[in-house]
C-alpha cells in the first residue's frame, strides 16, 4: 500500500463518524424492504418497515455500531416525523366533504378503539406481572409514533419504547387487519380503513392505501384524529388515573 | 418542490411556537396539523406545491418510523424479559381495537348499499 493513501480503518472511522452510514443504511433497508414488499404482490409479512428495522439491526449489530451514533446521522429521517405529521391535514381536508353524516360515529368509534387500546394492552402486562415502565410506554402506541412521542415524554414514558411498540402495533395490524376485519364481517371500505388507521396508524394506513384508496383516505382519517384527540386525552386520562 | 417543503415547515414551525407558549401539553407537529387544515379550509382547495410535498411525504411515512424502531436495540434486554407478555399485549390489544372499531361503526353508522365494499 502506499503510504499517502489512508488506511482502509481510517476511512472507515470517517464514514461511521459522519451521518452518511447511517442514511444510507436507512434508506437502503427501507428500499430492500419496499421491493420484497412489491415482489411478494405487497404481502402483508412481508412488511417494509419490519424488513427495514430488522436489517438496520443486524447491520448496527455486526459492525458495532450504538445506537446513539446511528440515530446522530438518522435523525435527518427522523425529523421529517414532524413534518409528516403536519402533512396528515392533507388527507384529512381530502376527505372533509365525505364525512358529513359520518362524524358522529367516526368520532365514537375512534374514542372505543383508543380506550380499547389503552385497556387491553396495560391490562394484558398487568396480568403477567411485567414491568411497569413496559406498561407506560404502552400507553400511547396506537397514536401515531411522532405523536406517540410526544405524548410519552408528557406521561413520562420512554419515547423510544413507546416509538418500538407503536411501530410493532403498526407493523401487526397491518399484517393482521385483513383477517380481524373478515373474522368481525366488516365489509366496507371507509370502516376497514378507519378501523386500521386507528389501531395501527402510519403503517395500517400505507398497508390500507395499497389495497383500496378510500380505505387509504378513511385510515389516514383515523390515524390524523387519533393523533389530535389522542394527545389531548391521554395526558389528561393519565393525570387522573 | 421546495415552495410546498417551505409552507409545510413554516406550519409545523408555527405549530411548534404555538405549543411551546401557549399549549405545552400539545405536541407541535398536532398544532401545525390543525393550523394547516384550518388553512385548507378557509382556503377550499389544497395548493398544488403542498400537495405534491405533503403527500410524497405521506406515501413514505413508513421510512420515517424506522429511526426511531431501532431503538428496540436499546431495550432488547428488558423486552427479551418481558418477551412473552409483550407479545400478548401488542397481539391482544392490536386485534380488540381493530374490531372494537370496525364493529362500532358497523353497528352505528346506517347500511348505505351505495358503500364500496370487501370482496
Amino acid at each position: 500500500m502506499r503510504p499517502d493513501l489512508p488506511a482502509i480503518h481510517e476511512i472507515w472511522v470517517y464514514l461511521a463518524a459522519s451521518p452518511l452510514l447511517a442514511l444510507t443504511v436507512t434508506l437502503g433497508a427501507y428500499a430492500l424492504g419496499t421491493s420484497v414488499y412489491e415482489r411478494t404482490n405487497r404481502h402483508p409479512l412481508a412488511n417494509p418497515v419490519l424488513i427495514a428495522v430488522s436489517v438496520v439491526s443486524l447491520v448496527l449489530i455486526a459492525i458495532d455500531m450504538p445506537y446513539d451514533t446511528y440515530i446522530d446521522g438518522a435523525q435527518f429521517v427522523h425529523f421529517l416525523l414532524g413534518t409528516a405529521t403536519v402533512s396528515l391535514a392533507i388527507p384529512i381536508y381530502k376527505g372533509w366533504a365525505s364525512l358529513k353524516g359520518r362524524v358522529g360515529v367516526l368520532l365514537l368509534a375512534l374514542l372505543a378503539g383508543g380506550a380499547t387500546s389503552i385497556v387491553t394492552a396495560v391490562g394484558v402486562l398487568q396480568l403477567a406481572g411485567a414491568d411497569e415502565a413496559l406498561a407506560l410506554g404502552m400507553v400511547a402506541k396506537s397514536v401515531t409514533a411522532p405523536i406517540a412521542m410526544g405524548v410519552a415524554e408528557q406521561i413520562q414514558a420512554s419515547p423510544t419504547l413507546t416509538a418500538v411498540f407503536a411501530v410493532s402495533t403498526g407493523i401487526l395490524g397491518a399484517v393482521l387487519g385483513r383477517f380481524i376485519l373478515n373474522g368481525a364481517r366488516v365489509k366496507p371500505w371507509w370502516q376497514r380503513g378507519f378501523a386500521l388507521g386507528v389501531a395501527s396508524h402510519g403503517i395500517g394506513t400505507s398497508r390500507a392505501f395499497s389495497i383500496h384508496p378510500q380505505a387509504g383516505a378513511y385510515a389516514s382519517l383515523g390515524m390524523g384524529l387519533h393523533g389530535v384527540l389522542g394527545a389531548v386525552l391521554i395526558p389528561m386520562l393519565m393525570a387522573w388515573v | 418542490m421546495i415552495h410546498g417543503l417551505f409552507q409545510l415547515l413554516l406550519f409545523q414551525a408555527a405549530g411548534e411556537l404555538v405549543s411551546r407558549f401557549l399549549v405545552p401539553f400539545i405536541p407541535g407537529p398536532v398544532i401545525g396539523l390543525v393550523l394547516l387544515l384550518a388553512f385548507l379550509l378557509a382556503r377550499g382547495a389544497v395548493p398544488r406545491n403542498i400537495d405534491a410535498v405533503g403527500s410524497g411525504i405521506l406515501q413514505h411515512l413508513g421510512l420515517l418510523f424506522v429511526p426511531a424502531s431501532v431503538g428496540v436495540l436499546m431495550f432488547w434486554p428488558l423486552l427479551r424479559a418481558n418477551a412473552g407478555a409483550v407479545i400478548a399485549a401488542l397481539v391482544v390489544s392490536v386485534v380488540a381495537t381493530i374490531a372494537v372499531t370496525a364493529l362500532t361503526l358497523r353497528l352505528l353508522a346506517r347500511d348505505n348499499p351505495e358503500d364500496e365494499r370487501a370482496p
